[in-house]
């Protein structure tokens, strides 16, 4: 339960103090696979950020108008991927039709995206922590841009650590991990920044 | 993709969602008393770490913004209160269950869920710094280092978690007191 | 050729294509629960479970399912063993499913679920998919153990909460932090290549 409604502090603990990537452990699988490039990297951030605050809307609507009344709490787990996973569909379509410039632009992350799980996770914690549908809204902002932030920086070094010496076992995702780690340990700093 | 395999394709989703959902509709009814049932041990259990002499409990009340229970001793006197807070710690909210007896002080103090340090924040669920507030009210419930009438040490290295957990108690307690003044 | 009861694909799951160490996928809730030898078996079991389970599901019903609507289907199923195992183990083992948190229902977007659904169960009879399911679970269920006891035993100095190292023994906190999480999984990837570039010589 998160006893502080400020929006701007609720903002800041999804960005940066529970940061989803380096403290969560969440949207993993997609990071490491495409911080090789910054480009990919940008695009995917981009995508993310979209997707994971028109989805946690979205299925904030769903559980609060349509799950609620019913009492349907215990279908959530379905209802929200499936949530996610139309709205994905359903916006690539939109996309390429209306805006073929930012459907390129997103390229194949677009449909990749439903199997990340800091948009469920988004989803799902929006829900538990019991926020209002604007406290939703900021909160997926705040999650998404963290993702997007750390994806940015962490293809950045991994391009120079691409020519750095690096013992052939380690080559790859091994220090990807470790460098995500040390970047773990640096965001650590941010615990207590606030009282949240 | 054609008119026949929409259809088909709809039909089927549209079965296997039915039947998935009766399952867990099915699952949900079968497990819920069972879940709320937990819940109620759990409290009931911790109530009971606080108040020894307790035998009964009343149901979960809320008066004035706080969430209490009442607490009945076997001969069904009531022998106080135990509260439910969320003080805001160092890594985040903080759930304690904090009893009250008649005389409105500090029966105990239960650490519920945190989200402190491992190891520095996380000392404040042992015993040795929560009996501290036994017995105690007003201002002795301050830090000794925030409040030269305080008595309560706090956890090397975890000023801040210590601090939250004194002064939500605190807090509590003095809620209590100027209430029913 | 496909035999009635193959093995095969059980022992696959378990080492050579172990799917966290050579697959590399579902890495999130992994590095999430592994602090503690007892969540790892808890979440592990529980993934053995959904995985048995939805792979026995989408073998039976295989057939039916129109191939433009497989995906979606899948995700029902799987989506509805993993609230089966929520809120049974919300039933039964609450101080487990508490410490799970919200990495259990996430279980939902693992790509190793959906792969497998796709890839095999859709493919093969009952058996051989309850096989595949219970192999790969199994092969998450020690790769998340062996990560775990990496992390637990110098990080608290218990195994599954029984105090091995001590009470003098300062924990190595990092280690059940997330920076230390990501280290030994690092450090763990790196093993592996080192093994398996000396048995390639």
């Amino acid at each position: 339960m998160l006893n502080q409604s400020n929006i701007g502090l609720i903002f800041l603990s999804a960005f940066l103090v529970n940061n989803i990537l380096l403290i969560r452990f969440l949207g993993l699988c997609s990071f490491i696979g495409i911080s090789t490039h910054l480009r990919s990297s940008v695009g995917m951030g981009m995508a993310v950020v979209f997707v994971t605050v028109m989805a946690c809307s979205i299925s904030w609507a769903v559980y609060d108008y349509l799950l609620i009344p019913f009492h349907l709490e215990y279908l959530r787990t379905a209802a929200f991927i499936l949530t996610i996973a139309s709205f994905v569909q359903f916006e690539e379509i939109i996309i390429r039709k209306k805006v073929p410039a930012l459907y390129k632009a997103f390229g194949i992350y677009l449909p990749l995206i439903t199997t990340n799980c800091a948009i469920l996770a988004s989803a799902f914690l929006g829900i538990d922590y019991k926020l209002s549908f604007i406290q939703n809204l900021v909160f997926a902002f705040g999650i998404s841009f963290g993702y997007c932030f750390i994806i940015i920086l962490f293809a950045s070094i991994r391009e120079r650590v691409d020519s750095a010496p690096i013992p052939a076992s380690f080559r790859g995702v091994p220090i990807a991990f470790i460098l995500t780690g040390l970047m773990s340990l640096a965001f650590m700093g941010f615990k207590g920044l606030f009282r949240l | 993709m054609n008119k026949k395999e929409i259809i088909t394709g709809i039909v089927v989703l549209l079965l296997v969602s039915l039947l998935s959902g009766y399952l867990l509709s099915w699952l949900y009814g079968a497990t819920r008393p069972r879940i709320d049932e937990q819940k109620k041990i759990e409290a009931a259990r911790i109530n009971r770490e606080i108040f020894p002499e307790a035998a009964s409990f009343s149901d979960v009340t809320s008066e004035d913004s706080m969430t209490f229970v009442k607490v009945f001793n076997a001969e069904g006197n009531a022998v106080g209160r135990v509260f439910d807070i969320f003080p805001a710690g160092y890594g985040g909210p903080i759930e304690a269950k904090v009893g009250i007896d008649k005389e409105l002080r500090v029966k105990g103090a239960r650490i519920l869920s945190h989200t402190e340090t491992p190891g520095l924040g996380s000392k404040i669920t042992g015993m040795g710094f929560l009996d501290q507030f036994k017995e105690k009210a007003g201002t002795s419930l301050y830090l000794k280092k925030d409040n030269p009438e305080g008595t309560v040490d706090a956890i090397t290295g975890a000023t801040i978690s210590s601090r939250a957990v004194a002064d939500g108690i605190r807090k509590l307690q003095e809620k209590l007191s100027g209430a029913e003044k | 050729m496909k035999q009635l009861i193959d093995f095969r694909s059980f022992y696959a799951g378990i080492w050579k294509e172990n799917p966290i160490f050579f697959i590399m996928l579902g890495l999130c809730p992994l590095l999430a629960v592994s602090a503690s030898l007892k969540d790892a078996l808890g979440m592990g079991a529980a993934f053995m479970f959904v995985l048995a389970g939805s792979n026995i599901t989408v073998s039976c019903i295989r057939r039916w399912v129109p191939s433009h609507i497989r995906i979606p289907v899948f995700i029902v199923v799987i989506a509805t063993f993993v609230t089966v195992v929520d809120y049974s183990m919300a039933a039964f083992l609450p101080p487990l499913h508490r410490n799970l948190g919200v990495y259990l229902p996430l279980m939902v977007v693992n790509c190793i679920l959906l792969g497998r659904a796709e890839a095999f169960a859709s493919k093969n009879n009952i058996i051989n998919s309850a096989l595949d399911g219970l192999g790969m679970g199994l092969g998450f269920t020690l790769a998340i153990l062996v990560i775990a006891a990496i992390r637990e035993i110098p990080g608290q100095g218990t195994v599954f909460g029984i105090n091995i190292l001590g009470k003098n023994y300062t924990p190595f906190l990092i280690m059940i932090m997330p920076p230390g999480a990501f280290l030994v999984i690092g450090f763990l990837m790196a093993l592996k290549n080192r093994i398996g570039r000396k048995n390639k010589c």
